[in-house]
């Protein structure tokens, strides 16, 4: 089986399996696609640091505004729901619980909505151009 | 039957879990530290002399990202791999991939040090 038609049988495995195992598996992969491409970005953009002062203060500048706060807080959902379901998997399989799998998914469901609360409670200020003129080193 | 599994596919499926856990601890502090807790109204946007100051405040913030660097880009890297992997690549382009992602991660985790390196500042 090639590239493209296993692709397409994944996608059509999803399509007629919508259950949570399916969604879970769906969703570690494009979290963890996306947190990859992040972290790249993010190593890039400290790197600015080998160059100086000036040069990290300019670029870190530039991702320190409201747009980039939300952005964060998807960042953050990746990350909450990476690690969550990463945390299920491996309680899984090292404890050979896959009975168990479903009920563990939904109580890691309600720690992430939790998590996320507190998470957009503590970002809320960012979301605000006129409180990135306050304070400072 | 069961299919016998390679001693390297183990041992990645091993580390990716290992990392993952240990991981979960290093991403909520690195989280709290440098994004949720940092209050933009009392501390302003994050810079250089700021990070520098909070990187300084302890040793154990230069052990805690020196570990920290090394097993996030191999958890990415490996994962990704993974992914890939289950597209069952012929092993010439399997081994062009890997390359380029050993590639990849010695460059990231040395361009992090580096970066580190000048943020830790004095005696780093």
């Amino acid at each position: 089986m090639n590239g493209d038609s296993k692709l397409k049988a994944m996608i059509k495995d999803a399509d007629l399996n919508k259950n949570i195992g399916n969604f879970s598996y769906w969703l570690h992969r494009v979290t963890g696609i996306g947190l990859s491409i992040y972290l790249i970005m993010h190593i890039y953009v400290l790197s600015s640091a080998i160059s100086g002062p000036e040069s990290f203060n300019e670029r870190m500048g530039s991702v320190q505004n409201p747009f980039f706060a939300v952005l964060e807080v998807l960042l953050i959902a990746g990350v909450f729901a990476h690690m969550l379901n990463g945390l299920r998997i491996t309680i899984t399989d090292f404890f050979s619980w896959s009975r168990g799998h479903k009920v563990l998914f939904w109580i890691l469901a309600v720690i992430f909505v939790i998590l996320m609360i507190v998470a957009i409670k503590l970002q809320w200020p960012k979301f605000f151009i006129d409180n990135y003129a306050m304070g400072g080193h | 039957m069961a299919e016998r599994v390679s001693n390297q596919s183990a041992l990645t499926w091993f580390l990716q879990r290992i990392t993952g856990i240990l991981l979960a601890f290093f991403l909520v502090t690195h989280l709290n530290v440098h994004h949720l807790f940092h209050d933009i109204t009392l501390e302003g946007i994050i810079n250089f002399s700021g990070v520098r100051e909070n990187l300084q405040a302890s040793l154990w913030w230069k052990i805690y990202y020196i570990v920290f660097v090394p097993f996030i880009v191999f958890h990415a890297l490996n994962g990704l791999w993974q992914i890939i992997a289950d597209f069952r690549l012929k092993s010439g382009a399997a081994m062009i991939v890997k390359a380029l992602f050993w590639i990849l991660g010695i460059t990231l985790v040395a361009v992090a040090i580096m970066t580190l390196s000048n943020l830790f500042g004095g005696g780093a």
